[in-house]
């Protein structure tokens, strides 16, 4: 496979190094909420209190996604005189929490882990189970002039 | 490509046998509930439309739309199933991570046990059924009638399902008596015959129906699942799950409709870095590494001006063997020394979460296992590098003849390693573990595709079903200290779990003795098969000896408890019988052996109160272990009773004579006593070990 590269051609790679998980607090039962308990590998990373302050947010919204309130009665009320079908129109109320919480996460990297090499992953993909912080490396190297002896070596080993 | 590998991935690699037989008890609901309904509204409503009012077949078919919905959503609705965990969540060694975590609910400690296959501590309530093969959050039953997993996201619609069901039948039969009634002169009618056939199939099927809905309004409004309810884990009063009876029927009918884990779009994490910003620093070894080329990992292209996070799968989905350079690229090493220097380090494992190789067909097995053994080598060698292990790099003017795959730097960089986590790391997660000998090792051998089933062909299964009762038994005198009946000692401090020849503290020194001896023993036996231990779909029941770990599971009184428990336990499975016996009767067979193989029971454990030397057959119900006897570690502080789920255990009588080997190897104490039950039982070891005696 050619790739064509230019000399001194910068590249920035980043790459995941470790992850941290933090785990879920099942101490008032099983609604969704997770342990504000800062974990040590973080500590030369991040200060204790974003990284509560983050966790407690996470937290407010699962728990807000979760609440029985007067959106997921009718929510539910509707569904019932339907048969159903609402579902294939409308979002669900929980559905609309998740894609705060992802812009949440999101804007929470982009702020104030990813310049510190962090990146929050969202709990979703893990099935509400952890939430892991991945330690992101950044390199960049430089190609230089080697690179067609480069592509020359590739192709032979592939 | 076959259909099923057009499944999602998660389904795609475990190739499920076709099988017919799990879609007859559906098909004949549907055709029932179909066929009956629509005889009904084509012979019996006319008439009544034209002789009392026409909102009478307007009402039925409301309502029997209403049962339709309910039984599609309950049928084809996701029940709330886990993705399997990736590599990296679990970071601990097998060998040494516990079987059983336990965690505290509302003040009550809660078991959460290690599923194998799904390679995750199973949240509270969640439990794997063995015939979706899956792990379901609040798990209820499977319900071989929709054909599906009843759990958290379809618990309502199953449970409208019912109720509106119950009242479909009453509409139809109460309807078709009237009609009856009107043409008791002219009963040898067409229409008539088929209004009593249709009232017969309502009358049969009202009874069972009505009967599951009026038990599914208790543990609705007990808080309960069907699951709890029959394994009898809160019959000693607690149970932490429950808002009070409004907050619990309102929560299954009114919240909202819960997410779907699986088939998620994983959206790729894109951060856009500005400088200034903190970059990691990466060390020598780590530059080195860059310029190996590994070669397995498919060529990633990255743009040129953004930095894009890549997916944890792709990253961390096998560690690249630290190649050879100077074989390889000849050419470049003649030609630089600078660089040669820098090609013989290879950079050492993050021990925060460790790479384990993955199966994958088609995979260089032995690059795994030497980039496993690469790392650690290496892993003692990054002790002091980094504050916090905080790779670094540095632009300094240096250049590199960088074969800069992408796929080789990130793989190479995440190798890098933090080593001042590990303790860190293993700290973290002995301070959540318990003190229960059982390691996630043994659950993690997961069975060979055609290992005997799950549904009690085994000899062994009367005898592993009785385990399940000896849990419930154990959950009860745990939870009930004061449960009478032939217990001759003392409750544990911490919440009642005893054991007629060892005090708990006697029984966790013992423990602890051997755990210091099987660890040794594990590592000097099974270190070269360690890449392959890992793999998790291809392991056979001949695979390496299992650990010796597992003895410690014989610390475990389980069957002295069982002579107390007995007189509670059966009752509640009978009657629970009473109302499952048409619903659940697959799913429910082995609680039925095991009520029924309870009798065997006292025999048994005559003998515990003989002396401290006896075999526990039926220790362990984890389905993944085809060695069998590993999982039910009981911590002894822990009054909780085991979640039961779906899983027993059944063991090669191969395989438990390995591990009584082992046993006899470990202990010193084992004597003539161990020989003799184990010479004996070699079927009856099925699911255990023997306890050692002190």
């Amino acid at each position: 496979m050619a790739e064509t590269h230019s000399l001194q051609d910068m590249r920035q790679q980043a790459a995941i190094t470790a992850k941290v998980f933090i785990q879920r607090d099942y101490s008032s039962g099983t609604m969704c909420q997770f342990q504000t308990k800062f974990p040590s590998e973080l500590e030369n990373r991040i200060d204790k209190q974003q990284f509560e302050e983050t966790v407690r947010a996470l937290n407010n919204m699962y728990a807000e996604a979760e609440k029985l309130g007067s959106q997921s009665y009718i929510e539910g009320c509707l569904a019932c005189l339907t048969a159903y079908t609402v579902f294939l129109c409308m979002e669900t109320h929980y559905e609309k929490v998740l894609k705060k919480i992802a812009k949440y996460i999101q804007e929470q990297n982009d702020k104030i882990y990813a310049p510190r090499g962090l990146l929050l992953t969202d709990p979703i993909e893990r099935g509400l189970r952890v939430v892991s912080y991945n330690f992101v490396s950044i390199q960049t190297e430089q190609i230089e002039h080697f690179s067609v002896l480069f592509f020359l070596i590739r192709a032979h080993s592939r | 490509v076959p259909a099923h590998q057009t499944l999602s991935v998660h389904v795609r690699e475990r190739l499920r046998p076709l099988r017919p037989s799990r879609y007859v008890p559906v098909s004949a609901a549907a055709f029932f509930l179909v066929g009956s309904t629509t005889l009904f509204f084509c012979f019996t409503c006319p008439w009544l439309s034209e002789r009392f009012s026409v909102a009478i077949p307007i009402y039925n078919g409301i309502i029997f739309l209403f049962v339709l919905a309910n039984f599609c959503m309950a049928t084809f609705m996701d029940p709330g199933i886990f993705p399997r965990a990736e590599e990296d969540e679990d970071k601990e060694d097998d060998f040494r991570a516990p079987l059983y975590k336990t965690v505290e609910i509302r003040g009550i400690q809660v078991r959460m046990k290690w599923c194998s296959t799904c390679r995750f501590y199973r949240p509270p309530r969640c439990s794997h059924c063995s015939v979706c093969d899956n792990c379901v959050e609040d798990f209820d039953h499977h319900c071989p009638w929709v054909n599906n997993c009843i759990g958290r996201r379809n618990y309502r619609y199953f449970f409208l399902f019912l109720l509106s069901l119950t009242a479909h039948i009453m509409a139809v039969f109460g309807f078709g008596l009237l009609f009856i009634l009107y043409h008791r002169q002219n009963i040898d009618r067409l229409h008539a015959i088929v209004t009593l056939a249709v009232m017969c199939v309502a009358g049969l099927f009202f009874i069972p129906v009505a009967g599951l809905t009026g038990f599914h309004i208790v543990l609705v409004a007990r808080g309960r699942t069907t699951n709890e309810q029959v394994t009898g884990k809160f019959r000693g009063g607690v149970n932490p799950f429950t808002n009070g009876c409004w907050k619990n029927v309102s929560h299954v009918l009114c919240s909202s409709q819960a997410p779907r884990y699986l088939g998620r779009r994983k959206c790729a994490q894109s951060v856009s870095l500005q400088p200034p910003f903190l970059r990691p620093q990466l060390t020598e070894a780590q530059l080195a590494a860059k310029i190996l080329d590994n070669g397995i990992q498919g060529d990633l292209h990255r743009s040129k001006s953004s930095l894009e996070m890549m997916e944890s799968q792709s990253c961390d989905a096998e560690p690249p063997p630290p190649p050879k350079p100077e074989l390889r690229y000849p050419g470049i090493t003649r030609g630089n020394t600078e660089e040669c220097s820098l090609l013989n380090k290879a950079p050492p494992t993050p021990t925060m979460y460790k790479y384990r190789p993955t199966y994958s067909p088609g995979k260089n097995h032995t690059a795994l296992t030497h980039a496993y053994a690469n790392q650690r080598r290496e892993v003692g060698r990054e002790g002091g590098g980094g504050g916090g292990g905080i790779p670094g790099y540095s632009l300094g003017g240096r250049s590199y003849p960088s074969f800069s795959d992408p796929t080789v730097l990130s793989a190479v960089a995440s190798r890098s390693s933090s080593s001042t986590h590990t303790s860190a790391g293993t700290v973290h997660v002995s301070e959540a573990t318990t003190t229960s000998a059982s390691f996630k090792s043994l659950a993690n051998q997961t069975p060979p595709p055609h290992h005997p089933s799950r549904n009690g062909s085994l000899s062994y299964d009367s005898l592993l079903a009785g385990g399940d009762e000896f849990d419930k038994a154990v959950g009860v005198s745990s939870v009930a200290p004061d449960v009478s009946g032939g217990r001759p000692c003392t409750p544990a401090a911490g919440g009642g779990y005893s054991s007629p020849f060892l005090s708990s503290q006697q029984r966790e020194a013992e423990m602890q003795s051997q755990s210091t001896q099987s660890p040794h023993h594990h590592h000097r036996s099974s270190h070269h098969h360690h890449p392959f231990l890992h793999h998790s779909s291809s392991s056979t029941s001949s695979s390496p000896p299992p650990p010796p770990e597992r003895e410690r599971l014989l610390g475990e009184p389980h069957l002295p408890a069982a002579p107390a428990g007995q007189t509670s336990a059966p009752p509640p499975p009978h009657h629970h019988h009473h109302h499952h016996h048409h619903h659940h009767h697959s799913h429910h067979h082995h609680h039925h052996s095991s009520s029924s193989s309870s009798t065997s029971r006292p025999p048994r454990f005559a003998a515990p109160h003989a002396g401290p030397h006896h075999a526990y057959p039926y220790r362990t119900r984890s389905t993944d272990t085809p060695l069998g006897s590993s999982s039910t570690t009981h911590p002894p502080r822990s009054p909780h009773p085991p979640p039961l789920g779906k899983s027993l255990s059944y063991s090669s009588a191969a395989a438990a004579e390995m591990q009584y080997r082992l046993v006899r190897k470990a202990s010193a104490s084992a004597g003539a006593n161990a020989a003799g039950v184990g010479g004996g039982g070699g079927g009856g070891m099925g699911g255990g070990g023997i306890q050692v005696p002190k």
